[in-house]
């Protein structure tokens, strides 16, 4: 997996966004490496009950050739101070994750180019990008928005109604809920495989 | 769910607040807890305007279809 373009999915927003209006595979429609921050993939899918937490899981194994999972010190750091305290929760950790992937020196050679996939609200706040010329940032709607300018989907504003109208399908919460076990085994899986091969 | 938390919620569905300061407000909310909540209230996700930004979705539209773009 190595091509010119990048696209760093930087916090859960996007994943979940997509995760539930069961488009996760319009990631793929670009011809990009996709690169999820460790911390972000922790924050999306932790606990399976969480919505669209299964989807994105499910949609991990089945692209993890098109999708890298960065390893964070972050992560590192907060992975191991859980063991003497379970339920720690950092708000903040997949942003602090992502600003560490962004900050690589390797990350982006020569002429390849980034792009920072945010929830709505994040494109208008602290994710400082140095090299505008070779990183931007835009929302997950603005990204449906150009897959539609390019007749890849049909509507960018339907995908939005779709995740905007998450709480109203219960039946895929309560098939996330029964799956939770499962679930936790196969993100334990992924983030093993990632430190294999990191 | 009180009357401040329906105000936070507002707030973020209009763009006024983001997502990390409203699942604070939430006790560590996820993403898609504030999904659910805000199709509780029926009320929409927020949506970046573009406004200011045209440079920034043109070049990325660029990279992402280099073919297509003028």
């Amino acid at each position: 997996m190595s091509r010119k373009f990048k696209i760093f999915v930087v916090d859960t927003g996007p994943l979940i966004t997509l995760a539930v209006a069961e488009s996760l595979d319009y990631l793929l429609y670009v011809n990009a490496d996709i690169i999820i921050p460790d911390a972000v993939l922790h924050e999306a899918t932790h606990d399976a009950a969480h919505l669209g937490a299964q989807d994105i899981i499910v949609w991990m194994k089945a692209h993890r050739t098109h999708i890298e999972i960065a390893p964070t010190k972050a992560y590192e750091v907060f992975n191991a101070a859980r063991a003497t305290m379970p339920n720690l929760h950092i708000p903040d950790l997949g942003e602090r994750a992502a600003v560490e992937v962004i900050e690589e020196p390797d990350r982006l050679l020569d002429d390849e180019r980034g792009l920072l996939l945010c929830e709505e609200t994040a494109v208008f706040k602290r994710i400082i990008v140095r090299d505008r010329e070779r990183i931007v940032e835009i929302s997950t709607l603005d990204f449906l928005r150009i897959l539609e300018a390019e007749q890849c989907i049909q509507s960018a504003e339907y995908v939005f109604e779709r995740a905007s109208k998450a709480g109203r399908f219960p039946s895929r919460v309560t098939k996330m809920n029964e799956h939770d076990e499962l679930t936790r085994r196969a993100i334990q899986e992924l983030m093993k495989s990632n430190h294999h091969h990191s | 769910m009180n009357e401040q938390q329906k105000s936070a919620l507002e707030a973020f569905s209009s763009g006024k607040m983001t997502a990390i300061e409203l699942r604070r407000r939430f006790g560590g909310a996820t993403y898609g807890d504030i999904l659910l909540l805000l199709s509780e209230l029926d009320l929409p996700l927020p949506r970046a305007p573009t406004m200011g930004r045209e440079e920034q979705i043109r070049l990325a539209h660029s990279w992402m279809f280099p073919k297509h773009v003028p």
